[in-house]
């Protein structure tokens, strides 16, 4: 065993989050390690993520990051079937060909209500959720209701109106908030399709307006940056070193070593021992609680975390294309959007449905866009890649994953791509799958889940990721949560990697 | 009955909520007047004889929501309801097994034993959380809901009162009813037991009446709404109404009738009289009138307002949120003559699970298709039902040696879908019987023989229920019970408080909070609002007031 | 078709020592422990009481709950779960402990077994079956519910050495308090008891327990043993200062009201919360509550007049309401009016002096209010010497 340098901070797992926290930290001139364990950084960001849609601008600022949202975001389209695609370019809402949308100003009026909402609840996002600790009443809490009061003030600043919207809304189902405001078809099937991304959920399910508002965090618009995600976790990678912190890759972690219930540092898988004030981890929750030792969590909370519901639904699916996919209906201008193929809220719930039971969807929605483009380096020349998030792909099917099924579930999507590219299937050079089980063998996402933990109204703010550890802090001294199974939850926002490392010096373990 | 032509409050519906506002107020010393459309009192709490010698309950069916603070008040023992508490319950399963619940407590833990020995003490962790869970709820369901967009010093207290109840529950437990009421039944299960059997067993009550599944979030709060209820203060337990459900409508009425007030049956509202913005009376469909300065609707929210009351009279916000209220059928009935009681081959004879609810589901998943099935417009090909044989404890309900069997199913859907289209009108006798075959086929788990028993069979949709009963589509909550309908929320934010934008009309049926389940609550309340607001808050009984 | 199922018996069931009691019982007098028949009183609670402080007396305990705990982590999990150091006991030794949930409050007290450090048996009186599952979560351990395996006697009283001499098991005579041992195949014993008196507890399987209650009834003559229930039991075990669970505390598990758990801190058992043996279920809690002091406090006290004070309530100076009485006897034995009490801290903690406890009587169709004085114990009522030497003093 050896033993190296000592440090304020270690922090396993080179995410965003990971990154984000040991950024921030290493900002305040503590000394911080970034441990991860594939040879490159940026885990799901990397390896599943294609586009950015709710990088938060305070982690922007924060750390400094450039030139990742600020381009042209992408317009999105909505395919169906008969050709009349739905385009989707801010509030600018219209049939792909130019012409008016009947349900142009439904969707516009719904969205800006729900960006609205969402902004409401974003105030949440960049603190500790509230704790309440000793009642609501105690002296303790004041300041902790402080920020909730002020949550409170703002919903009536809304008016009567709106507040009552929101109080119905905010934990009931998309598709009926949706199909309340217009008829089923691309339109609504776009928004719902959105409402369950990533989530074990279909539209019809209680919470999936929450989810939607979540996905509407920072306005909604996605962005395909310049240099694809690789830029993105780069630019992550560069603000955590320029702060100073150190990185270290292709070395993973065996435990994190616990003294007098106090985190120490870490084992490596090598044996080698390193030495920290603090253990910061952005792994899931029951992966931390294992590298730590069961015997340091009480019994009830190792309870709670291996009941976690993490069940990751979307499959990530690279097309390598041999000529330049086109979609009928759709302008060269239009090919540069992003695809959702989700042609009505119907659809979307039945895509659902199997993985309920394990068993693969026979016409899953998609979310596809070609990367290509902004980024001609991907591929070899004249090759183009088409980047496509599968939902509602089950972790584990019914008797495993095998050759068979994974090619069931390329032909699956294949099939549901002809219908739109005629001809594409004679393009497809390559097919990369990725199934929830591969991206959490590759990445260490707990049940290839895309938010670490499904982001269920019953696992959000004060009880995310379990209740009675929703303060980063876990359980043992000085070891923090960082990842995306913390408040506020997942996508390429920072903020969990932030907003613990400011709890972190708020606790003041390092004083 | 055309010489009273003026009354004090006038009450659209004899549901056993209509009944109870009319009770309170008559109490109170206003002259009152129920008018209800069909020949019969009671809506959904019904005692009919359809079948020479039998007595069904053939909507609601069995009794524990009934709030002990109403069946004091307005003293329904003395007017002839009695409540039996029943004896617990079984799933069985094709092998020819089951999982009882027995309500002696040992032999409980020896069946959940049988099955997986670690679910016995599981079991009572489940327990404990559900009745925390009651205990914390029911102190609310005879208040208000606040209106948290209110700066009313009575909405800001029961703000202040709800708070201090969370208050109390400290950051744990808060924690916990944070989650409690925002999860699944399915998840919360999964959290708690092993054996499939068992949870099955279990998870009807979180989806009974509702348009959702058992791993559809906020399922859990619905199992609760079925569990908070009470026989005799033992939370959780259910009984059966002594001459079925009707026995309640009947107290209710013969208590309103010592009251001093009137029932008229055989037409119902067909519009309610506005003007200027004020309620003024009622036109029934038979063109008699009657005029009140209140009047309360039975009816739900949907077919009040939409059907009943003519449009330019409402807000134009308020119109279109009845219109989104969710009310969705998804539960039909059988109710059945049998000659004897049936054989169960799995259970030992006189077995007392069998006198208590019977299921054939046989796991979470197998609930979740049935669901699925629903979301599409076809009824469960494995349904989900509750299924109980009452005149095993209640003579009442048929002949000697003869037994009546109430079958509760779910899912059915209210607009069955045929051939692509989906409408209420594709339920016809041949539909019906298909649907009662498939409920029939799994009946035969528990009972091979019970086909050759049946003597009559009563079949009931969500659509007969909406035409029979006059409940929307056939929901027997009178809306989904799902967050954005319950508390403030319901019927709609804004109007939570059993007012309606019209001055002096009221909502005292299940629609309004708390909801549904024969309850009652709904009608005290609104009995307790219409009081108050004509100054007579002093006159609610105490227990509910 | 399968099978029919065997559908399981409702309402209590025999002990295999039910046959022995039944002909034993005059007063017919039973209740319900975790679903067995049990005596309350299997002839007279006086002559009962009396034969443990002077005799020897046997008790059926196959109703308690035994959990057996085995495998290369056995002891972690037992130190996972207790707030006892398990790690400082001996093999062969048994040891009193309490366990908690997160928050600090008991879930339980019972005893614990250490057979080796991958062997251990837990025996309470709740049931804790998926309780040890959830602290064997993550842990290489069998957990085994024992409790319709084991089967077991308590033999508490003066002459129960004296006796087991006679029935062959001299060997008995070299185990010191809390001391266990396989005296025969199959045949364990322990030098452990409710009652605060020499006495033993005889552990052996289901099938042959009745075959052992026979060797010690036919042993027993001399000495003067006797068939006990739990109410003459009851008595001993308030004169000895033992907590119950259900009536000194409210066991967390089984509370439908919140905040109705009490920490061992609160109960008197600070000494057995081992604070320096790494995490514990409860521990980060606990060292909270030390902080910040208890809430309550259960104390021995020592009430005047004679009539027992089960159920009254305590006042300080009189008037403000400070606590109530969890188990109150008279004591046949010491002559006094003893009673194990909770009182809401800082009473009975540093406010000490000027409580009273109210207690009423129901004498020949007249209710009687008598407001008597409290004054503290901090040792056991009942101490007597011959519980403690060994070996064990012919008696």
């Amino acid at each position: 065993m050896t033993v190296s340098a000592t440090y304020d901070v270690l922090v396993i797992g080179g995410g965003h989050n990971g990154l984000t926290a040991a950024a921030t930290l290493a900002k305040k001139g503590k000394s911080v390690c970034v441990i991860e364990k594939s040879e490159q950084l940026g885990g799901m960001a990397r390896e599943v993520a294609h586009l950015l849609y709710n990088l938060h601008p305070k982690v922007v600022r924060e750390l400094g990051l450039k030139g990742l949202a600020d381009g042209k975001p992408l317009a999105t389209v909505s395919l169906v079937e008969d050709g009349k695609h739905v385009e989707i370019a801010g509030d600018t809402v219209r049939f792909a060909d130019g012409t008016t949308h009947p349900d142009a100003v439904a969707y516009v009026e719904l969205t800006s209500r729900l960006k609205k909402f969402a902004a409401l609840l974003g105030q949440l996002s960049s603190h500790s959720p509230p704790k309440l600790d000793g009642g609501l009443t105690s002296l303790a809490t004041l300041g902790e209701l402080a920020g909730l009061a002020k949550l409170g003030l703002n919903l009536k600043l809304l008016g009567k109106k709106d507040m009552n919207e929101f109080l119905r809304v905010i934990l009931t189902n998309a598709y009926d908030l949706v199909l309340d405001e217009m008829p089923d078809g691309p339109l609504a099937g776009a928004l719902c399709a959105d409402a369950v991304r990533g989530n074990y959920v279909g539209p019809r399910s209680p919470g999936t307006v929450f989810n939607l508002m979540y996905r509407l965090g920072q306005g909604g618009e996605a962005y395909l940056p310049k240099g694809g995600m690789e830029a993105v976790v780069c630019a992550f990678e560069s603000a955590a070193r320029t702060a100073g912190a150190e990185v270290r890759t292709g070395q993973g972690v065996k435990r994190i070593l616990v003294e007098d219930d106090k985190a120490t540092g870490v084992e490596l898988e090598d044996g080698t021992h390193i030495a920290a004030r603090t253990v910061m981890a952005s792994t899931g929750p029951q992966a931390v609680m294992q590298m730590a030792g069961v015997e340091h969590f009480d019994v009830e909370a190792a309870r709670r975390i291996r009941n976690t519901r993490c069940k990751g639904t979307v499959a990530k699916l690279s097309l390598v294309l041999k000529d330049a996919p086109s979609i009928v209906g759709l302008s060269r201008e239009q090919m540069r959007s992003r695809f959702l193929i989700a042609p009505s809220a119907a659809v979307v719930e039945r895509s659902f449905n199997p993985a309920k039971y394990n068993e693969l969807p026979a016409a899953p929605v998609i979310e596809a866009v070609i990367l290509t483009p902004s980024d001609p380096d991907l591929a070899a020349k004249g090759q183009h890649i088409l980047s496509l998030n599968v939902q509602h792909i089950p972790h584990t099917p019914e008797g495993g994953w095998d050759e068979a099924k994974r090619q069931q579930v390329i032909d699956t999507v294949v099939a549901q791509l002809e219908v739109y590219m005629p001809g594409v299937s004679a393009s497809i050079e390559r097919a990369d799958l990725l199934t929830p089980a591969d991206i959490e063998e590759l990445t260490g996402a707990p049940g290839g889940h895309w938010h670490h933990a499904e982001m269920g109204v019953d696992q959000i703010l004060t009880v995310r990721p379990v209740n009675g550890l929703a303060h980063y802090g876990f359980a043992v001294q000085g070891l923090y949560l960082c990842g995306a199974s913390a408040h506020p939850g997942g996508d390429v926002t920072g903020l969990p990697g932030r907003n613990s490392a400011i709890q972190l010096l708020k606790d003041g373990v390092l004083s | 009955m055309g010489q009273h032509d003026k009354f004090d409050a006038i009450i659209a519906g004899a549901g056993h909520n209509g009944l109870t506002t009319a009770c309170y107020l008559a109490k109170a010393g206003l002259k009152v007047l129920v008018v209800e459309k069909n020949d019969w009192i009671g809506g959904a709490s019904v005692s009919r004889s359809l079948h020479d010698g039998w007595t069904y309950s053939n909507c609601s069916y069995v009794c524990s929501l009934l709030r002990r603070e109403i069946v004091r008040d307005l003293e329904l023992p003395r007017f002839g309801l009695q409540v039996i508490p029943y004896e617990g319950g079984a799933s069985f399963t094709p092998d020819g097994d089951y999982f009882a619940y027995y309500s002696d407590h040992d032999a409980l833990r020896r069946e959940m034993f049988r099955h997986s020995p670690a679910d016995v003490d599981a079991y009572e962790r489940f327990s404990q959380t559900v009745i925390r869970q009651c205990r914390f709820i029911r102190p609310f369901l005879l208040r208000n809901a606040p209106d948290p967009s209110s700066l009313r010093p009575r909405d800001l207290n029961e703000l202040l009162f709800l708070l201090k109840k969370a208050h109390g529950l400290g950051a744990r437990e808060l924690g916990e009813t944070l989650r409690f009421w925002t999860m699944s039944i399915g998840d919360f299960l999964d959290e708690h037991f092993e054996s499939d059997l068992i949870k099955a067993h279990i998870a009807g009550a979180g989806i009974i009446g509702t348009g959702l599944g058992v791993y559809s979030p906020g399922t859990a709060y619905v199992l609760l709404h079925h569990y908070m209820g009470d026989v005799d203060g033992s939370i959780g337990a259910w009984g059966f109404a002594r001459g079925g459900m009707g026995a309640i409508a009947n107290a209710l009425g013969a208590c309103l009738e010592e009251a001093g007030g009137t029932i008229v049956t055989g037409s119902g509202v067909d519009e309610f009289l506005v003007k200027d913005g004020r309620i003024t009376g009622v036109a029934l469909e038979n063109g008699d009138t009657y005029e009140a300065p209140i009047v309360a609707s039975n009816m739900d929210v949907k077919r009040t307002f939409l059907e009943h009351t003519e449009e330019k009279h409402l807000p134009e916000d308020f119109t279109r949120a009845v219109k989104r209220f969710k009310i969705r059928g998804s539960s039909g009935k059988l109710n059945i003559a049998l000659d004897a009681l049936p054989e169960f081959p799995a259970a030992p004879k006189g077995a007392p699970f069998l006198r208590g609810d019977m299921h054939c589901s046989q796991s979470l998943n197998e609930l979740e298709r049935a669901y699925d099935d629903w979301k599409e417009g076809r009824w469960s090909q494995q349904p989900y039902f509750d299924m109980l044989i009452p005149s095993q404890i209640d003579p009442t309900m048929a002949p000697p040696g003869k037994h009546m069997m109430t079958v509760f199913v779910q899912y059915a859907p209210y607009d069955l879908e045929v051939n692509g289209i989906r409408s209420g009108e594709n339920w016809n006798d041949e539909t019906r019987k298909q649907f009662a075959d498939c409920v029939f086929d799994k009946i035969e788990i528990a009972m091979p023989d019970i086909r050759k028993h049946v003597l009559h069979a009563e079949i009931r949709t969500p659509w007969d229920i909406e035409n029979e009963v006059g409940l929307t589509e056939g929901n027997i909550f009178q809306g989904e019970l799902t967050f954005d309908q319950l508390l403030f929320n319901r019927p709609v934010p804004g109007y939570s408080q059993y007012r309606t934008p019209i001055d002096g009309m009221y909502l005292v049926g299940s629609s309004a909070h708390p909801g549904g389940g024969v309850m009652a609550a709904p009608g005290a309340n609104a009995a307790r609002e219409i009081l108050r607001n004509v100054g007579k808050g002093n006159l609610m009984p105490s227990h509910a007031a | 078709m399968n099978q029919l199922p065997t559908a399981v018996p409702i309402g209590v069931i025999p002990t295999p020592l039910q046959t022995r009691l039944e002909d034993l019982s005059t007063a017919k007098s039973w209740t319900n422990w975790a679903g067995f028949i049990s005596p309350l009183v299997l002839d007279t609670v006086e002559f009962e009481y009396f034969a443990i402080r002077n005799q020897s007396t046997l008790f059926d305990i196959s109703p308690m709950h035994k959990y057996r705990v085995t495998g290369p982590d056995a002891l972690r999990v037992v130190n996972r779960m207790v707030t006892r150091d398990v790690s400082r006991m001996r093999d062969n030794r048994v040891g009193y402990a309490l366990w908690c949930d997160e928050e600090g409050m008991v879930i339980d007290d019972g005893t614990v077994f250490r057979f080796s450090d991958s062997d251990f048996r837990i025996c309470c009186q709740e049931t804790m079956h998926s309780w040890i599952l959830d602290t064997a979560w993550g842990f290489d351990v069998d957990i085994v519910d024992e409790s319709h395996q084991v089967a077991g006697v308590s033999l508490q009283g003066p002459t129960t050495f004296s006796l087991l001499s006679d029935a062959g098991l001299t060997v008995a005579g070299a185990l010191k308090p809390f001391d266990m041992a396989e005296v025969e195949p199959g045949l364990w014993i322990s030098r452990t008891g409710f009652t605060g008196d020499l006495g033993y507890e005889l552990w052996t399987s289901w099938d042959k327990i009745a075959e052992l209650w026979d060797r010690l009834w036919a042993a027993g003559d001399h000495w003067g043993l006797r068939a006990i229930g739990y109410e003459a039991l009851n008595i001993c075990r308030i004169e000895a200062g033992f907590i119950a669970a259900g009536i000194d505390f409210q066991p967390v598990h089984t509370a439908m009201r919140l905040h109705r758990g009490r920490s061992p801190i609160e109960l008197g058992f600070e000494k057995l919360v081992h604070f320096d043996k790494g995490h514990f279920n409860g521990r980060r809690a606990l060292l909270k509550q030390k902080d910040a002091g208890p809430r309550h406090v259960l104390r021995k006290i020592d009430l005047a007049g004679f009539k027992p004070a089960d159920g009254a309530l305590l006042y300080y100076k009189k008037k403000k309401e400070v606590g109530h009485v969890t188990s109150g006897v008279w004591s046949p034995t010491t002559k006094r009016n003893i009673a194990l009490a909770e009182f809401k801290a800082p009473y009975g903690y540093s406010i000490t002096d000027d409580l009273w406890a109210e207690i009423y009587v129901f004498e020949e169709g007249v209710w009687d209010k008598r407001l008597v004085p409290v004054t503290f114990e901090d040792k056991p009522f009942f101490i007597n010497d011959r519980s403690r030497a060994t070996p064990p003093r012919p008696f």
